[in-house]
């Protein structure tokens, strides 16, 4: 038993190692990943802990012009441009494929820059440009 | 739970049941429902909620131990264990956020490890003064009572739970005109609360057996009834964990039956039945008075349907690890009165509500000689079923549906009071022919308090009612 407790203790210890020393740059990136995703999968429930405060009510009127159709994302690919003051500036590749009665329609991603913040030690999505 | 998680639990539990024995068994069964406690939590949109609020549940489950076991023992190797098993499962949960990419346990990314480690050391320092002065003080298991009902109350009340939503949305600031009601989504709670009610009354009357700190949380969050029940005893449960079990293949069969059986409830006759269920967008919209009868008709079914499947697939999970839960239902809408439909509608919080109010309600309105035998019954029988329409929710359509339903039992007390000393009936017929009104009768009493139930607002249910009766 004693075993047992200290193989479960090195195994906490070494996670908790590992959460230490985690590198976050994709962090941003990865964020608006997350915020695609959840946009496209109509998660009203998910999308508000993705996005920071000043940009909640965006998202939910974004997400409501997607109920009326199927969407997915099609070849998505994010990274960091650059950063502007703490703004982490993100583009996307990729579309995301709006279906509505049978048609496809495909809206570019690369059209708008993401700005990321740190919120809470977070990154959220917190508006476009 | 969804079709997955379903299938996940009967996986683990067959392997549970298969490979472990003894106290194993029971560590095993915790780590299950620790899981399961963070895994079934839905997504909330107040950010890491998913993780809080499960982190809470299993915080309240330690804190109740500590101050209802003897002081001294925590330090027995079992609790030891038992504290590792919930503490450091907790602790992976949060890190994972670290390890993988994306959500893995939880539905959203876990907080920050330091806001976990601070949430830590805030429930260590609550359960030790808690556990200092429990030792001392009777009136820290009311304390933790009122606190659980406190809880229940705000999660139950649209109105307070819109209010506590606003209240953490200011705190994280977040946009208030976003705020909802269904922001604290606390999976398992009102279980959760009952049974830790359970213990701590039990505690106070002197009757709560001495139990493990893995035997009291694993009975507290069992995985299989976490979010529909039953709601078990706590001696019973224990009673189970300690027995020496081995899975054969006749118990596996026999779990397996009831397990298909209460998929096929839940999710082919439900379901189905769903689709045709009263609610409000059909009560604005249908003027037949047929169709009412047949959404009404089906709602009944349907919510029979769908809370007995999920019994029966709680039941036969925990069967496959060795528990036998007790029984919800018992063919409830066969019965020829509503006392016999109250003892077989789901029986484990009936019982609960009995064992807990109604009884200690009745011994104490008793002592008023001056009040009248039948308005003590009348009181009673309100009071009992209110609370149980208060359970479900705290809004005018749960008071009615549960008004209805104390009023309907105060009558049938009445007036089975009356038959007795006036019929004698010795014709069989005549007898089974009352026994079928009875049962029709009944049924659709039941049927139409489900239209308060059903219905979000008491007007549209009286609409429901003048269409249900072409008025």
């Amino acid at each position: 038993m004693r075993k047992l407790i200290l193989f479960s203790s090195i195994i906490i210890a070494a996670l908790a190692l590992a959460a230490c020393g985690a590198s976050d740059a994709d962090a941003p990136a990865k964020a608006v990943e997350n915020y695609l995703t959840a946009l496209v999968e109509k998660d009203g429930d998910r999308l508000p802990t993705l996005v920071c405060g000043d940009w909640e009510a965006d998202a939910l009127i974004e997400l409501d012009s997607f109920q009326a159709v199927t969407a997915r994302l099609d070849n998505l690919a994010c990274s960091q441009t650059g950063t502007d003051g703490e703004t982490a500036l993100i583009l996307c590749t990729g579309n995301i494929i709006a279906t509505y009665n049978g048609e496809d329609q495909a809206l570019d991603l690369s059209g708008r820059t993401f700005q990321v913040t740190q919120e809470g030690g977070e990154w959220l999505v917190c508006g476009t440009r | 739970m969804g079709l997955i998680q379903i299938g996940a639990s009967i996986l683990t539990a067959l392997l549970v049941g298969a490979l472990t024995r003894g106290t194993w068994r029971t560590y095993a069964l915790l780590a299950l429902s620790v899981l399961a406690v963070y895994w079934f939590q839905p997504v909330a949109p107040l950010r890491s909620f998913d993780f809080w609020l499960p982190s809470l549940s299993l915080a309240f489950v330690i804190l109740t131990w500590f101050i209802t076991a003897q002081i001294d023992t925590w330090k027995s190797r079992p609790n030891l264990i038992g504290l590792s098993i919930i503490v450091g499962l907790a602790t992976i949960a949060d890190l994972l956020r670290y390890i993988l990419p994306d959500p893995f346990l939880t539905a959203s990314t876990p907080p920050q490890f330091i806001q976990y480690i601070v949430f830590v050391l805030l429930v260590a320092t609550v359960i030790v003064a808690l556990t200092y002065l429990s030792g001392k003080n009777a009136w820290i298991l009311s304390l933790a009572t009122i606190l659980l009902l406190s809880i229940l109350i705000i999660l139950k009340s649209p109105t307070l739970s819109l209010q506590t939503s606003i209240f953490f949305r200011t705190l994280a600031n977040r946009p208030i005109e976003n705020a909802s009601p269904l922001d604290l989504r606390w999976l398992g709670f009102s279980y959760i609360a009952f049974r830790l009610i359970h213990v701590l009354r039990d505690k106070q009357l002197g009757r709560l057996p001495e139990l493990t700190l893995p035997e009291f949380a694993t009975y507290v969050v069992f995985f299989p009834s976490l979010s529909a029940g039953p709601i078990d005893r706590v001696e019973r449960f224990a009673g189970d964990l300690k027995k020496d079990f081995a899975l054969t293949q006749d118990e596996t069969l026999l779990a397996g039956q009831r397990i298909i059986l209460g998929l096929f409830k839940k999710f082919v006759v439900a379901d189905a039945l769903a689709l045709i269920a009263l609610n409000d967008t059909l009560a604005t919209q249908v003027h037949a008075t047929g169709w009412m009868w047949i959404h009404l008709y089906a709602y009944a079914f349907q919510i029979y349907f769908d809370f007995s499947g999920y019994t029966d697939i709680a039941i036969g999970i925990a069967r496959l690890v060795g528990i036998k839960l007790p029984e919800n239902f018992s063919a409830p809408y066969t019965k020829s009165n509503l006392t016999q439909f109250w003892n077989s509608w789901h029986i484990t919080l009936t019982q609960w509500i009995r064992a807990y109010f109604f009884n200690p309600f009745n011994r104490w309105i008793r002592g008023y000689k001056n009040i009248p035998s039948w308005t003590m019954i009348l009181i009673g029988q309100l009071a009992t079923m209110l609370l149980i329409g208060l359970w479900h929710g705290i809004t005018l359509n749960f008071i009615l549906w549960g008004a209805w339903h104390g009023l309907g039992l105060f009558l049938q007390n009445r007036w089975s009071d009356f038959a007795k000393t006036r019929f004698n009936i010795n014709n069989l017929r005549l007898q089974s022919a009352l026994q079928l009104g009875g049962v029709l009768l009944t049924f659709h009493f039941v049927a139409l308090g489900w239209v308060f139930f059903a219905l979000s607002e008491p007007m549209l249910s009286l609409q429901v009612f003048l269409r249900l009766f072409s008025l």
